[in-house]
């Protein structure tokens, strides 16, 4: 990617945060470039989840700050993009109304919002399929008409919560390399939170190691392989060879 | 086939029927006891004008009460949801307020609005606003919260969370609770009519009863079943319509 290397959008400083009096993160310093695909990586229940929630705003931390462009946010709702491992789509509305959320939310018109949202269909994979339910569509397609509904909302910073960790192995590859092809068409923003190092690896351009209770980053670790990645980089050594660090590091 | 699956849906009741005709028929029972179900066909039809006159009367009273009692559950489920400590207050008293028997404040109700239409209104609102209340009450305290989450982390006000996902999320419930109280409805209006008044099929049944016209009492009760059935469907039918993906799941399970 042709991105300006200092080009950072997020940036988040000395971040804690206390649950019922138990430190749950501690000291967490992480950036995010335009264009850049950034991995939280660390075991379930670690407190990924709870940076994230940080990030959106539905939580305040107890110290720290969290700037989106130089500009202090800590705190506020609306600035970032948020998609779960639950699809969460309204089972009432289409795929059209369903990506037309955000959209609705800032103000737009229902039409104007559902004009838009059909324009980018086609870049989603979603061709032919605006006019169907949540109820008709699998657990893949219902996964992209969530990405579709996130990036609606911004594409410039959005968090990605173990999106396909619902979905069955072969479904979650090409969900995978679909994701790719989709961030390079709208040059959008990721911070990705997962517990499967093989997934870091293959979709990350760096990935932040957390673990330990309260949280902290302990690594931060660089994906030299090339891109866009194709699905033969799984067998090089270099990728092996990340794999085993990382788990190393996760192991310590 | 559906058609024929209906009919053999509804076979106890034919049985039933012809069991009940064949038992009056052959003098088992009395007529003046249990009248026959052709006694009771034929007098729907003799008296077809009068009936007409009551029923009118009786069904306007349901659906205003019905009405009005939809509107008052949906702003007290409303407040209820929004304000934690409405909620935990009004609750209780809305138990309660099922628990008195209506049959016995009945006079007091009469006392207070007197013999017109309004004391029947008041006893379907009674018996209406209850189910649709908890319904929407508790569908609304449903509504999963990282989806909550989810759109205000977009930015979304209190009124957007509503408009966008809590009501129509409980529409189903909604519906669930406005079947129970439609049957209650009629039910509810008749009990009204037996408190005082001078028109409607519950003054039209007491009269009935009184002269011993037993045909003419269970002519009242046919359409009291009939005119709750209907409505029940009819509010189904508006179910569907209202909710075209809820059918589609349906069609998706078969």
């Amino acid at each position: 990617m042709n991105s300006c290397p200092d080009n950072k959008i997020l940036e988040i400083e000395g971040l804690s945060k206390d649950y019922k009096g138990q430190p749950i993160l501690e000291n967490i310093h992480l950036e995010l470039k335009e264009e850049e695909f950034v991995t939280l990586l660390g075991p379930s229940g670690c407190g990924k989840s709870t940076l994230f929630n940080l990030i959106a705003g539905l939580i305040t931390p107890k110290t720290g700050t969290i700037l989106l462009k130089g500009e202090d946010v800590t705190g506020q709702t609306g600035r970032v993009s948020y998609m779960h491992q639950k699809d969460l789509l309204l089972p009432w509305r289409d795929v059209i109304g369903n990506g037309a959320v955000p959209l609705e939310i800032r103000g737009h018109s229902k039409e104007d919002a559902r004009r838009e949202v059909a324009d980018s269909l086609a870049v989603f994979g979603l061709d032919g399929h605006g006019h169907k339910y949540p109820s008709q569509l699998s657990g893949g397609m219902r996964q992209r008409v969530s990405l579709l509904r996130t990036t609606m909302f911004s594409k410039e910073i959005m968090l990605l919560d173990e999106p396909f960790g619902g979905l069955d192995a072969m479904t979650r590859f090409a969900m995978q390399q679909y994701l790719l092809k989709v961030l390079k068409e709208i040059r959008g923003s990721v911070i990705f939170i997962t517990h499967d190092i093989e997934e870091a690896v293959f979709l990350s351009d760096r990935i932040y190691v957390m673990k330990g209770a309260p949280a902290r980053i302990v690594d931060e670790v660089r994906v030299p392989l090339e891109k866009p990645r194709k699905p033969e980089i799984l067998s090089l050594p270099e990728f092996h060879a990340l794999r085993e660090y990382i788990l190393k590091q996760l192991e310590e | 086939m559906k058609k024929f699956q209906n009919i053999g849906d509804k076979w106890l009741l034919f049985v039933l029927i012809i069991l009940w005709q064949g038992a009056v028929s052959l003098g088992w029972v009395a007529p003046y006891i249990l009248p026959s179900p052709l006694a009771i066909v034929k007098e729907l039809f003799a008296s077809f004008q009068i009936l007409l006159y009551h029923t009118a009367i009786t069904f306007m009273e349901g659906m205003a009460g019905l009405m009005a009692a939809t509107l008052i559950a949906f702003f007290t489920a409303l407040a209820m949801d929004r304000y934690p400590g409405v909620k935990k207050a009004l609750y209780p008293l809305l138990v309660i307020s099922q628990t008195v028997p209506i049959i016995i404040i009945a006079p007091l109700i009469a006392m207070w609005f007197g013999f017109g239409i309004a004391p029947k209104i008041f006893v379907v609102i009674l018996v209406c606003f209850f189910p649709i209340t908890i319904s929407l009450a508790d569908g609304l305290s449903e509504v999963d919260s990282e989806l909550i989450d989810l759109l205000r982390s977009m930015g979304a006000t209190p009124f957007d969370i509503y408009t966008k996902i809590k009501l129509p999320y409980t529409l189903s419930n909604f519906f669930s609770g406005l079947k129970i109280a439609a049957t209650y409805s009629i039910m509810g209006a008749v009990i009204g009519e037996w408190l005082g008044g001078k028109a409607g099929l519950g003054v039209y049944m007491l009269r009935a009863r009184n002269s011993f016209a037993l045909e003419k009492v269970f002519a009242s009760i046919l359409i009291i079943v009939l005119l709750s059935i209907g409505i029940f469907g009819l509010i189904k039918l508006g179910q569907k319509k209202a909710m075209p993906w809820a059918q589609l799941q349906e069609d998706e399970i078969k």
